[in-house]
């Protein structure tokens, strides 16, 4: 109740300056758009030499819908903020027939804004005038937004801290290939005044999908939990927001760190936020391959109309819908007995005789082989598919060559320029790719791609950031499927209750006393994630202690400083705390294994991570396993063979390990681990459960051996034995 | 949503409203892209957005021969088609002003050998009365009197010194200038400007013929419906509701209302001033759903279509789900009458029937929300339908009712036979 006084008292101090708003009702004439770059990486490989805004949906590139929305909602001054690959797009840009030249675009301004002049305050107000939208470069939708500029600012008269409007689509809450799966967001609002209260997402990977509420939000208001809205990103924003986010330079995310940030601290900025949920229209970003796959899909079978093919986006389009619904451009040679179904035929095209295409896009000049059978499958122009091959559910990009007979499986991703050879079955979710994700180029692997083919297994990047690894692999993958992932797929089921306390001591002090919940998930890293905030200070300390390890920057002392202030601040529990310091150490030992120049084995590794940084290993006595008790050396032990546990993803099992075995003696040698401790590791009980864990757990057999045999003896002989392994 | 406030989506209104303001090419982009997100549809927008463009070419285009002309509104043409090729009523257009310029040219040619000094101002309203048929029906004093002051402006824009040089004063004294290789030029710069205003008015009267279309067709009601008629209408138009209408001002019948289930629940705001009228005169309406349509059939005397485009061969483009209605109406031998201008009907003779049919956007049926529905079902809807000529009975237009046979001649009388045979469609009807 007390919010909507204020918000009364805002209209009447709004109404002494209509003078003011009357000068700015001029200047929305002209309606501004931001397209921002949001910086994720989710279309690995094929956004390495090429911005993903640039990437064909449909065979035109995601930045023309992004465009043609803007221009089909009357706006006037576009600028365009992007991150990697800005040349290119500001080329295409230029070269496009969006440049306002003449008058012949549908925007009067059309301007670049450099990742340099982002952070600077003044550029920002000197350009965003008045209200503006804000959208990404891979928005496909064909909304209205009539209605909520209309409402926003009726909103925004009314109280001039109504800063936001975020459109959002309504759609079902089960399933729907158009939400994004990897993530659901949620949204907390009150239905009467379609103001957001509150803003979580959650994963797939969480122990409990739990949104805990602070109960002042409720206050006075009506909540409803929302996780069935398609978020596009579409925001309606006052210049106010443009200072929130710079205030904080934490943001990164718009939706996860600024909405969520902003909603948190409404009692110190006082700002409000507003959706608007509409129930016609179309609204979907290609955040990732998923996504970008179910917007082709959508848009083939017109769910996006006007935006279908054959409405001929770019100059120089000639689709045309046939039957079968087959948008296809001029000059395709389709031969006889072809079978298309569903289907985008680029200009230029070849189709063999005897092949099947199915609910599947093909760009221009591409030359399909005879008896080649093409399902679910997004090919970009040039391509090339020899005979009898098979592509099923796949992304082949520009350039790229499927030998005779070969097979191209589902979820496989084959980057630009990648040849495969006559007769290679290339297995499901194979990622292909002629350079690394630092764009080195990569040798190819004759055993994959064959002796005549060029590509390799491309690796994603390690992620020191955001979040559990099993996620950033569920978005990086084209087909959605948690059977891979040993999880428990239930749907947000309730809000919590708990009182002011903040949402990660909730999740991470209960997963001690809930053991079963956390040997449900194989990897240590996604364990009670649940909380966002707690899987942001596990980001952050990691992050923190891996720069320190490298020895980039600082050295422990002020690293325990900062430790412990990230703990305090983000209110940590102990076992966040042991996870985060072994998680570390772990993946320092893991990368010394791993380095280009010819890794050190296990032993050396552990060493060289717990030694030649002074104060390291004080620092994991001191922090990571933070008292002489038994109990907290157990539980410090299982830390570090989660963390080696959860590096057999990208290691093999033996190796790991060795590692862990290489870590705990390193550890005794260092007095940091104690026998009883090390003893009582051995026998417990959570060591030994699920599949990876016990053999993990095996090599340091010895090591517990030699313990108990060396008990009597004196501890001097320890330097002796240590690098026999 | 949409209509609240005028708002900020481009529409026909905002774009004829900046018409003046833009360059040329400039409207014409607008335009193309404004057909293409489909934010101006239907066949009287488009015909009026094509008329409009084709106008500001003539205009303020430079051209200083009517090839040159010819080849630019061709040019023009084509890329309007391209844009929405469902829409035959953009090609009609722009085939009717090629005729044009071509009527005016040759009556130029031969004005010219016989006086080549005629001025070229005032216009002089209508040269050309024997080549369009279509004038008499129409009253020619309100149409010129109802385009008068726009030609005005245009004849300002006209006498721009920037647009076209040296016509204002090569007109009012030809016998000054000097110089033996002007007396070439001078003629045909007095033709050209000539040219110019008598095109700008023919193209006036086209804009004012679409305009008109609706009140010239009604006039027909009360041949096509008598007293007690049961007649069917399926989603009607605004043309079919002022017909309607306007038979209910003199006689007394009833309608069967059809609408399509998914559009039936804002069926009453729509044709609430058609239940008015109707109701005020003592005529009956009855709301009936789509699928309870072959009941009635059989009380039915009459089924009135609106068409979205009428082909040469008598084959009709109508609301998606009429053609079934025609269908069911030929099984029980009803005759079917479809309105339409005489803009409407293409002399496209290429035409396949299914490339005529506009799908669009499938949550008409199916709530996009309906993940699952989404995911597994492919759903179509289809936006416009063709209907075969075996299935229509009578063809009512602004200049009266015509059977199949006739509308040969309407075409022939409208169309020049250059202009038929000029592909506008390019590739994209193969």
């Amino acid at each position: 109740m007390s919010q909507s006084k204020g918000g009364r008292g805002g209209a009447a101090a709004k109404g002494k300056k209509s003078g003011k708003t009357g000068g700015e009702e001029q200047r929305e004439a002209a309606l501004q758009a931001l397209i921002a770059d949001d910086f994720q990486t989710r279309f690995l490989p094929f956004s390495l030499d090429k911005p993903r805004c640039l990437l064909p949906l449909a065979n035109t590139p995601l930045i023309e819908y992004t465009l043609e929305f803007l221009a089909m909602n009357d706006v006037k001054e576009v600028f365009i903020y992007c991150g990697a690959h800005s040349e290119q797009i500001e080329n295409y840009i230029h070269n496009s027939r969006w440049l306002p030249i003449a008058q012949s675009g549908p925007f009067s301004v059309l301007e670049f804004i450099r990742v340099a002049d982002a952070r600077s305050r003044p550029r920002w107000s000197r350009i965003i005038g008045s209200d503006f939208l804000l959208v990404h470069g891979d928005l496909v939708s064909n909304l209205s937004l009539e209605g909520a500029l209309a409402a926003h600012r009726a909103r925004r008269e009314a109280n001039r801290d109504s800063c936001m409007t975020m459109v959002l689509r309504e759609a079902s809450e089960g399933e729907h290939h158009t939400k994004t799966r990897t993530k659901t967001p949620v949204f907390i609002v009150d239905p009467r005044k379609n103001r957001c209260l509150h803003y979580e997402e959650t994963n797939p990977f969480q122990a409990d999908h739990y949104v805990d509420l602070d109960p002042t939000v409720l206050e006075g208001a009506e909540a409803e939990a929302r996780t069935d809205l398609i978020d596009a990103q579409i925001d309606i924003c006052t210049p106010d927001v443009l200072a929130l986010w710079s205030e904080s330079f934490d943001y990164e995310l718009p939706r996860a760190n600024f909405l969520h940030g902003v909603l948190k601290d409404w009692e110190l900025n006082g700002k409000l936020i507003h959706t608007e949920i509409v129930t016609e229209g179309y609204s979907a970003r290609a955040t990732n391959l998923q996504m970008y796959d179910a917007i082709s899909h959508d848009v083939l079978r017109g769910w996006a109309y006007p935006f279908t093919p054959d409405c001929n986006l770019l100059n120089g389009q000639t689709y045309h819908l046939q039957r079968d619904n087959v948008y296809q451009e001029d000059d395709v040679f389709v031969g006889d007995y072809a079978e298309i179904i569903d289907a985008v035929l680029g200009r230029d095209t070849h189709v063999g005789s005897n092949s099947i295409i199915q609910n599947s896009i093909i760009g221009r000049n591409c030359k399909i082989g005879n008896n080649v059978r093409i399902t679910n499958s997004i090919i970009w122009g040039g391509a090339e598919i020899g005979d009898d091959a098979v592509v099923e559910h796949a992304i082949i990009a520009d350039m790229g060559y499927v030998g005779k007979g070969a097979a191209v499986r589902e979820g496989s991703l084959v980057s630009r320029g990648v040849c495969i050879a006559e007769n290679i079955d290339i297995a499901p979710t194979t990622v292909l790719s002629l350079l690394t994700h630092d764009r080195k180029s990569l040798d190819s692997e004759p055993g994959v791609v064959g002796a005549q083919g060029k590509g390799a297994i491309f690796q994603y990047p390690e992620e020191d950031e955001a979040g559990p690894e099993e996620l950033a692999r569920l978005e990086n993958s084209l087909i959605f499927n948690l059977d891979r992932f040993d999880i428990d797929d239930s749907s947000v089921s309730s809000i919590g209750d708990d009182d002011f306390s903040d949402d990660e001591s909730e999740a991470a002090s209960a997963t001690p006393s809930q053991p079963t919940a956390r040997s449900r998930l194989s990897s240590f890293a996604s364990d009670d994630s649940g909380a966002p905030n707690f899987s942001s200070f596990h980001a952050d300390a990691v992050h923190g202690l891996l720069e320190v390890l490298r020895g980039s920057v600082g050295d422990f002392d002020s690293e325990k400083l900062e430790f412990t202030s990230l703990r305090l601040a983000n209110n940590a529990s102990d076992v966040a705390m042991r996870k985060a310091v072994a998680t570390a150490f772990v993946r320092r030992a893991v990368e010394l294994m791993n380095t280009e120049s010819g890794g050190v084995d296990a032993v050396k590794a552990a060493k060289e991570t717990l030694t030649s940084r002074a104060g390291a290993s004080d620092f994991v006595a001191d922090v990571g396993v933070g008292g002489d008790s038994v109990s907290d050396q157990l539980e410090f032990a299982l830390a570090i063979q989660r963390a080696c546990v959860s590096t057999t993803k990208t290691m093999e099992v033996g190796k790991a390990g060795n590692l862990l075995a290489a870590m705990l003696q390193q550890m005794y040698d260092l007095d940091i681990l104690e026998e009883e401790g090390l003893v009582a590791w051995w026998e417990d009980a959570r060591g030994k459960e699920g599949e990876v864990m016990p053999v993990v757990r095996a090599k340091c057999q010895p090591l517990i051996e030699w313990l108990e045999n060396a008990e009597e003896e004196s501890d001097e002989e320890e330097e002796t034995d240590e690098d026999d392994d | 949503m949409s209509t609240q406030k005028g708002g900020y989506t481009p529409s026909l209104e905002k774009f004829l409203d900046g018409l003046k303001s833009r360059p040329v090419q400039a409207s014409v982009d607008l335009l193309v892209s404004l057909l293409k997100r489909r934010q101006i549809k239907g066949s009287e927008a488009c015909a009026t957005a094509t008329a409009h463009i084709l106008l500001q070419i003539v205009a303020r285009d430079k051209w200083t021969n009517v090839d040159q002309l010819l080849g630019r509104i061709q040019l023009i043409g084509r890329k309007l088609v391209a844009a929405q090729p469902h829409e035959l009523a953009t090609g009609n257009i722009v085939r009717r002003i090629l005729g044009l310029i071509r009527d005016e040219a040759s009556e130029d040619r031969n004005d010219a050998t016989t006086d080549s000094l005629r001025p070229a101002s005032p216009p002089v309203p209508v040269p050309s009365q024997t080549s369009s048929p279509q004038k008499p029906v129409r009253p020619p004093a309100l149409a010129s009197i109802g385009s008068f002051a726009r030609t005005q402006s245009m004849f300002n824009l006209l006498s721009d010194p920037n647009v076209f040089p040296s016509t204002g004063s090569n007109t009012s004294t030809p016998g000054q200038v000097s110089g033996a290789s002007t007396p070439i030029l001078n003629p045909q710069a007095t033709n050209v400007s000539a040219l110019r205003s008598e095109v700008i008015d023919g193209i006036q009267e086209i804009m004012d013929e679409i305009k008109m279309v609706d009140e010239q067709v009604q006039t027909y009601a009360d041949i096509f419906i008598h007293t007690g008629d049961y007649i069917l209408v399926y989603q009607p138009s605004r043309m079919v509701q002022k017909f309607l209408a306007r038979a209910a001002s003199k006689r007394k019948f009833t309608v069967f209302l059809v609408v399509d289930p998914s559009s039936a629940i804002d069926a009453d705001n729509q044709y609430a001033s058609l239940f008015k009228s109707m109701v005020s005169s003592g005529s009956n309406v009855i709301t009936i759903l789509n699928a309870g349509l072959m009941a009635y059939m059989s009380r039915v005397d009459k089924v009135i279509l609106g068409a979205r485009a009428i082909t040469a061969q008598g084959g009709v483009v109508v609301d998606a789900g009429a053609a079934a209605i025609a269908r069911a109406a030929r099984e029980r031998r009803r005759s079917v009458i479809v309105l339409g201008g005489v803009y409407k009907l293409s002399p496209e003779c290429k035409l396949l029937p299914e490339s005529q049919i506009e799908w669009g956007d499938p949550s008409k049926y199916v709530r996009f929300a309906d993940g699952s529905l989404v995911s597994h079902v492919k759903v179509k809807n289809a936006v416009s339908e063709f209907l075969p000529a075996d299935h229509v009975d009578t063809y009512v237009t602004n200049l009266g009712a015509h059977a199949q046979e006739n509308l040969h001649t309407i075409i022939t009388d409208h169309y020049k036979e250059e202009d038929i045979k000029f592909e506008l469609y390019g590739k994209a009807q193969r």
